[in-house]
């Protein structure tokens, strides 16, 4: 066990993530907020609000650990909205921890419910009424890239921390950082490269930067080559066959798409939503505007729950349609 | 795909003399005709009914084929609309020139107009006997409707006999020999025994049967009636659906289709571009599905059923009616690819899950998010760099498979150096 232990390779944005709030070199005034809580071993419930990839998840289990120590996640429910099935299977999992002893020196535990804005609103009223059912021995922390999907009686109920956008210096300092941890040769345009690509989400940005690592030295050219693989063509290739009008073939991709890479209705429609205005897709620009709202109305349909497929192949249909008669 | 001609479309009878076992109404119809042609009718219209699949439109246009001529074919339902009156009472009214040819204008199917909405209807049948200068016959199954009462009094009824067994097996065995496919003689009758008389469907399950199986034996029409009830139905259903000629048709097609509605709509989903080429349609049909998806959404999330007769209404006429024009469309049977696709990619889906799983708890991140996020950029480290894959695999206790999974082509190489880092 020892030996595979030196051979064993983590994923960098777990390898460099901070342990502990000391670490954490952005988001200063949360961070001594934070570390305020932990001095005075007390804290209200909290909900964390900021883009993807702002430390929002980091900087709350750096907060647990800070509290309860090394072992801090036995004393941490995780929860991710988005992969539990239903405010049930919330409500009995909380129920089931609640139940169970808390730590010595603290006097609560902590749920740490991630994703909060997937839920509905009939979900986060029953979650509201959770935390007051077991708010003398838990703290909720809710993560949420959306605060006002929060329902107002959640949100009067816990102190709300915004997470900003990371500066385009911090995370090109931490990419510096890591690379010469990892003994990587890097160009410092590449790093910017990455920047610009990774829209200030730190973890994208680690995984490009791993990513091109493996491939060899991380130049601008390999950064944009690990991007082109992840992100596939075939939705621009998609809704240019919908635009030539094969719809079939279109509807072909769709389900590679979807099958292949394993990708939601959700996750389909935001991609189109990106390329629509992308100059690659030739479309007189009026065109553009009548997709987007379209695509909006699709995105909207699939979030309450409609089928993916039936949705998406209504969606390629109307610019199969709408091709033919930019070509008439 | 190649194109196949439906066979019902194919093997129509050429002469009046093809039209199987309907002696008494020939004779009648054809007296009735030449009645016409010579000028004198004792009735301007003719109403011919019996049973589906008895022959009805087959003699009518068979009749017009011998005496040159056309049939102006129009659906009564279209009646309700003014521009179309007008059209087909120009056409009817219009005095026949020296040199075009002489019409027969063929109402199909005057029972499907429905009692409130189509009053208009009937008068303007009327007004189209009336006014003609031309043979009008029309079609029924059941023309004993109170509403049908003033077009019966307008018309000769010509009555049609239900087709034997024999009869229909005489049918079908023509076609076999003309197709060349190999048919046993128990095979046909069991076909004709379901028909009921319906020569139409009749000729459709042959159909079915000799180009998926390329022969028809008795086990495989067993089959199909088994069928009928599971996988079959939704074609059956889609069939009746795609070539509704009213509302209520259409309707019926999927609300009484021996299929739930959601598996109806994945049937729908996958063949709309079957029934349908042109953009518009298309278009058309996906529009009305995805709003009866919609609703059937919001019925399942509030609970509220009040809302199902919208489901029905979208799916089912909303999408027959995507069409421009109507004509009757036979289909090769194919079972949703979604459902294939599916099936094959199980195990590679749950691979993913199984990778999403082993990974989301410490990366601090949802499944989802390591699915979309973070599994592109895993596979190309392992289809890249097959020595630091290997370590990342031991790292995350990912396992032999998910390691195939993930490096696709270099599979072999990380998978060497797995095992060698293991020991």
């Amino acid at each position: 066990m020892s030996s595979s232990k030196v051979l064993a390779e983590l994923l960098w944005a777990e390898k460099y993530r901070p342990r502990s709030l000391d670490e954490i070199v952005n988001q200063e005034e949360i961070v001594s907020r934070l570390k305020k809580f932990v001095q005075e071993k007390n804290m209200p419930h909290l909900l964390f609000a900021g883009p993807p990839g702002t430390g929002k998840t980091t900087a709350a289990h750096c907060l647990a650990h800070d509290l309860y120590g090394e072992n801090y996640r036995q004393y941490m429910l995780e929860l991710n909205a988005s992969d539990e099935r239903g405010i049930d299977v919330i409500r009995s999992k909380v129920k089931e921890f609640a139940r169970t002893r808390i730590p010595g020196n603290i006097p609560f535990k902590i749920v740490l419910l991630d994703e909060a804005d997937n839920m509905t609103s009939d979900a986060q009223q029953a979650l509201r009424r959770l935390m007051e059912m077991y708010t003398a021995t838990t703290r909720f922390i809710l993560i949420a890239n959306y605060p006002s999907k929060i329902i107002e009686p959640i949100q009067s109920r816990c102190a709300v921390f915004r997470f900003t956008p990371l500066k385009k210096e911090d995370v090109i300092a931490r990419l510096k950082w890591i690379a010469e941890q990892e003994k990587v040769e890097y160009d410092i345009e590449a790093l910017e490269a990455i920047y610009e690509l990774s829209e200030g989400d730190m973890r994208r940005a680690i995984n490009i930067l791993q990513a091109a690592a493996a491939i060899g030295k991380v130049t601008v050219d390999a950064v944009y080559k690990v991007v082109g693989l992840a992100h596939p063509k075939e939705v621009r290739q998609m809704i240019n066959l919908a635009l030539s009008g094969n719809f079939t073939e279109a509807r072909n991709k769709l389900r590679q798409l979807m099958i292949n890479y394993g990708l939601s209705g959700v996750d389909v429609i935001k991609q189109i939503h990106k390329e629509i205005f992308s100059q690659e897709i030739k479309l007189p620009d009026e065109y553009r505007i009548i997709i987007a709202d379209l695509a909006g109305e699709i995105q909207f349909r699939l979030v309450e729950g409609a089928d993916d497929e039936i949705q998406l192949n209504a969606f390629l249909a109307r610019l199969a349609f709408i091709g033919k008669k930019l070509k008439v | 795909m190649t194109r196949r001609l439906p066979w019902i479309i194919k093997y129509r009878p050429k002469r009046v003399a093809d039209v199987i076992n309907q002696e008494q109404a020939k004779k009648t119809f054809l007296q009735w005709l030449e009645s016409w042609l010579k000028g004198k009718p004792s009735k301007k219209a003719a109403l011919l009914y019996g049973p589906a699949g008895c022959g009805k439109t087959s003699l009518v246009e068979a009749a017009a084929r011998e005496h040159g001529l056309e049939v102006v074919e129009m659906n009564a339902s279209d009646f309700r609309r003014k521009q179309d009156i007008e059209r087909i009472a120009k056409v009817a009214a219009t005095q026949r020139s020296l040199f075009a040819r002489g019409k027969i204008i063929l109402l199909d199917e005057v029972d499907g107009i429905s009692g409130m909405a189509d009053r208009g209807a009937v008068d303007a049948i009327l007004h189209l006997i009336e006014t003609t200068r031309y043979p009008v016959v029309m079609t029924a199954n059941n023309p004993w409707d109170q509403k049908l009462r003033p077009i019966r009094e307008a018309s000769l009824l010509i009555p049609f006999k239900r087709l034997t067994e024999r009869d229909v097996v005489i049918a079908l065995k023509r076609i076999c020999s003309a197709e060349k496919i190999e048919c046993d003689e128990k095979a046909l009758r069991e076909i004709a025994r379901r028909s009921e008389g319906d020569l139409r469907s009749a000729i459709n399950d042959l159909q079915a049967i000799a180009e998926g199986y390329g022969k028809v034996t008795l086990e495989l029409v067993r089959m199909l009636s088994t069928y009928r009830n599971r996988q079959y139905a939704p074609f059956e259903a889609l069939k009746n659906l795609f070539n509704a000629k009213y509302i209520f048709q259409a309707k019926n097609a999927v609300s009484q289709a021996d299929v739930d509605y959601e598996t109806m709509m994945i049937w729908i989903n996958e063949h709309i571009p079957t029934y349908y080429d042109d953009p518009e349609e298309i278009w058309r049909a996906y529009e009305a599905l995805s709003r009866a998806d919609v609703y059937l959404g919001r019925i399942k999330r509030t609970g509220n059923w009040s809302l199902l007769p919208y489901v029905f209404e979208m799916m089912g006429p909303g999408v027959a009616f995507a069409r421009k024009i109507y004509r009757y469309k036979w289909k090769a049977f194919r079972s949703p690819q979604r459902l294939q696709l599916l099936a094959q990619t199980k195990r590679s889906r749950e691979i993913r899950e199984g990778i999403a799983r082993a990974l989301a708890p410490s990366l601090l991140t949802s499944r989802r998010r390591v699915k979309t996020d973070v599994i592109p950029y895993l596979k190309i480290i392992f289809e890249k760099n097959p020595k630091y894959a290997a370590k990342i695999a031991i790292g995350y206790g990912l396992t032999e498979e998910m390691i195939r999974w993930l490096a696709g082509p270099n599979a072999r190489q990380v998978l060497q150096y797995y095992r060698k880092y293991k020991k």
